[in-house]
């Protein structure tokens, strides 16, 4: 038996004793993860599994809109910035250094604040999905999308293009998340529930309802299916993840934002994330959020030389990945992970057959 | 089965690899994060290891090599911090260069001043870069306040105080904007005739234009960067407005694609900027002679020379370092030397010199802006020196 068939018979075994067991489990075993990172490698591979953390909520939370209820969103982006936008002025002291707008709340307010907004954000711009689908759906929340982007770097009030600086970061008492070990633990834990509330989503009545309309609208309608209603939630749920990840993000150290960071070259990224992972499978998306991360990271030095003029090649790379997934993938590394589970699963109703029968020999 | 356990394999040795990166030992290690999406942003960045390759074939810094590291940040923010992060913690750099874009450098500071990482700055003019109070950063381009006071002055008493102003939403952009609309108020007590604040990228400035060609200005400031301010010239142009109103860029008309997609539209612009290619010093022209034989540039603007000058003031702060192998000492021995660089002459518009106190008066190392007009566009673009100014430490700040 293979060693990932052995981790997935463990998970299946904690899970039969109690269903948040395996999760219990996975998230004592992530606690050391930083110091193990820091003592065989370095702080900054830390830096770089908080981004990841952040890409999972995104992902994730994508994958609710786009995967699960099959509509296609363009606009996550914009929802992730206002987020972002949201609880960093929420929480900026009035009158800082940047000159932005600034009210001074408690993060453990501005953080849940934002996230409020950014589902209110969420149904707005799920309100075309009632009349739309595929391109002009897409069309419509790219547009939504791009103008929150453009709103903050027109507006001096919420850092325009000098940015949202020396957004705080959180803390406890004396404690401050403001290193990367600390603040792993927050985006950690971020990451985790939202992975586990998708599983349940995905699981509950409302899942169901959002696969029918995905599969076929006018058959879930007819199912009696309120697909106006389900398809607005599924807006709202995914919103509900973006806000989470862009609050996050806000006060992540050195706390910084910019309209840069919410352009529709990081929603293509996470449109990636998404689509590598395969479409509809929450452990597809988590690990193309972690793959398409590490990838970034690991080519954004790559530098090829012609005619000795430098030539950077990561945009190429990710294009080119990007077309020849949708062509020999289109499944995703998801489609492998059903392929996998239904291999397991065949193959073990064929040893219980065999054991059967021999047992009735 | 057996592939999935060789991914397993494959992404932990992976993982080994990112522990590599940090296993040499007797090199003064260097990391470089700028704005490589441009063609300019990939030749300063070649300059610059251009040049520390030249560092090392003659010998390194006392005996040393210096290993550099080029890193794009596509003059975004997060992608510059991760950058910076990987360089501080993962490359364990003694030095930072960067970056392009004042967005991308204002958190840098951040990062720098937390991990007690000396920083240069190459390009980025925003005020706010050297008034974070880090005891870490240096640099080497003029300072937007130091330009709004320069440019004042000059619009002020040679062209006029009616002024529309064009002003777009990159930082560098919207600092200049505002500093000559403050220097304009302080020295002369006006208000912008017109003020519109456009895209990063916008296209379309014509119903600016129109609007501004029926004020009767005496000039207009278009504070873009490179391609957009080129895009505004020629509008303004097609708008009717005539040559006698005066087009005023901001730092970023030295960048070689103004005058080359503006055209003719490029000629009578002027602009305060660190270098001018226009300069007779023998220094100046052997430099303009490089660039052209090395990248094929027909006259380096001054981001250019900006990359030039720091290498240079990297050298001369790593010989006079005092560096003893432990990573925390060097670093701060490093930052030491460069603050008591004095009287830099390099090609720069005037004398570069640090000091020691966290201090905007002691980081803006020049305060020298050089007025350059351009007169003639296109490919074959040419300027001329209106004038040098040099601005009091203290100038531009509250």
């Amino acid at each position: 038996m293979s060693f990932l068939s052995k981790i997935t018979d463990f998970f299946e075994y904690l899970a039969k004793r109690h269903r948040l067991l395996p999760w219990v489990f996975a998230y004592v075993a992530l606690i050391p993860l930083p110091f193990i990172l820091s003592a065989l490698f370095n702080e900054y591979l830390i830096d770089l599994v908080n981004r990841i953390c952040l890409f999972i909520l995104l992902a994730v939370g994508l994958n609710i809109v786009k995967g699960f209820c099959g509509q296609v969103t363009v606009g996550h982006i914009g929802l992730y910035a206002i987020g972002a936008v949201t609880s960093a002025v929420l929480s900026l002291e009035p009158g800082g250094f940047g000159g932005a707008l600034g009210f001074g709340w408690p993060i453990w307010l501005s953080i849940p604040s934002a996230v409020l907004v950014t589902a209110c954000a969420g149904l707005i711009i799920g309100l075309p999905s009632v009349r739309l689908e595929g391109a002009y759906l897409a069309l419509a929340t790219l547009g939504l999308g791009e103008s929150v982007r453009i709103f903050i770097a027109v507006t001096p009030a919420l850092g325009s293009s000098t940015g949202l600086m020396m957004i705080p970061a959180p803390s406890i008492g004396s404690y401050t998340f403001d290193s990367f070990t600390s603040y792993y633990y927050l985006v950690m834990t971020a990451a985790l529930v939202g992975i586990y509330f998708s599983f349940s989503i995905l699981q509950s009545a409302t899942g169901r309802a959002f696969q029918a309309i995905r599969e076929d609208t006018i058959a879930a309608s007819v199912n009696g299916i309120n697909i106006i209603k389900y398809k607005l939630l599924a807006f709202v749920l995914s919103a509900i993840y973006a806000g989470l990840a862009g609050a996050l993000f806000a006060h992540m150290p050195p706390g910084y934002l910019h309209h840069n960071n919410f352009t529709v070259i990081e929603m293509v990224t996470l449109l990636l994330m998404v689509v590598l992972g395969g479409i509809g499978n929450v452990w597809g998306g988590v690990i193309g959020a972690i793959v398409v991360a590490i990838a970034y990271d690991q080519t954004k030095d790559l530098v090829f030389y012609f005619m000795d003029r430098p030539i950077v090649i990561q945009p190429l790379v990710f294009g080119l990945s990007m077309v020849l997934l949708v062509m020999y993938m289109p499944r995703g590394i998801g489609g492998w992970i059903e392929d996998f589970q239904r291999n397991r699963r065949f193959i073990r109703k064929s040893e219980e057959r065999a054991s059967g029968s021999t047992r009735n020999t | 089965m057996r592939l999935l356990n060789k991914t397993l394999v494959g992404a932990f040795t992976a993982c080994v690899g990112f522990g590599a990166a940090a296993a040499y030992a007797d090199d003064i290690r260097v990391g470089i994060t700028m704005r490589m999406v441009s063609e300019n942003g990939q030749a300063y960045g070649q300059m610059m290891m251009d040049e520390i390759k030249g560092i090392n074939e003659a010998g390194g810094i006392n005996g040393m090599m210096i290993k550099a590291t080029l890193m794009n940040d596509e003059c975004k923010s997060d992608k510059g911090v991760a950058n910076a992060n990987k360089l501080v913690f993962q490359e364990k750099v003694h030095l930072l260069i960067g970056s392009s874009c004042s967005s991308v450098t204002l958190p840098i500071v951040d990062v720098t001043a937390k991990a007690g990482v000396p920083q240069l700055v190459p390009h980025s003019t925003n005020s706010k870069i050297t008034q974070k109070g880090s005891e870490w950063i240096f640099r080497i381009p003029v300072s937007g306040r130091y330009y709004g006071g320069v440019n004042a002055k000059y619009v002020g008493e040679n062209i006029g105080t009616k002024i529309a102003y064009i002003c777009a939403a990159d930082a560098a952009s919207v600092g200049d904007c505002a500093n000559l609309e403050k220097q304009m108020k302080a020295r002369f007590g006006v208000e912008p005739a017109y003020r519109a604040d456009v895209q990063e990228k916008e296209v379309d400035f014509r119903a600016h234009m129109q609007k501004i060609k029926s004020m009767n200005v005496d000039g207009i400031l278009v504070a873009a960067l490179a391609e957009t301010m080129a895009r505004a010239l020629v509008q303004s142009y097609e708008a009717g407005i005539g040559a006698d109103v005066r087009r005023i860029g901001s730092s970023s008309a030295s960048n070689a694609p103004v005058p080359k997609i503006a055209g003719d539209a490029a000629k009578g612009v002027f602009f305060a900027a660190a270098y001018a290619a226009a300069d007779q010093r023998p220094i100046a022209k052997l430099f303009n002679e490089m660039v052209k034989s090395r990248y094929g540039i027909h006259a380096p603007d001054h981001d250019f020379s900006q990359a030039y000058d720091l290498v240079r003031i990297m050298e001369i702060a790593l010989k006079n370092a005092n560096l003893t192998g432990s990573l925390a000492d060097d670093r701060t021995a490093i930052r030491d030397a460069i603050a008591n660089v004095k009287g830099y002459q390099g090609l720069a518009s005037g004398p570069i010199s640090f000091c020691a106190d966290a201090t905007p008066q002691c980081r803006d190392g020049n305060r020298t802006a050089v007025l350059i007009g351009y007169t003639k566009g296109g490919e074959d673009f040419e300027t001329e020196v209106i004038a040098r100014v040099t601005m009091e430490e203290d100038f531009g700040l509250e």
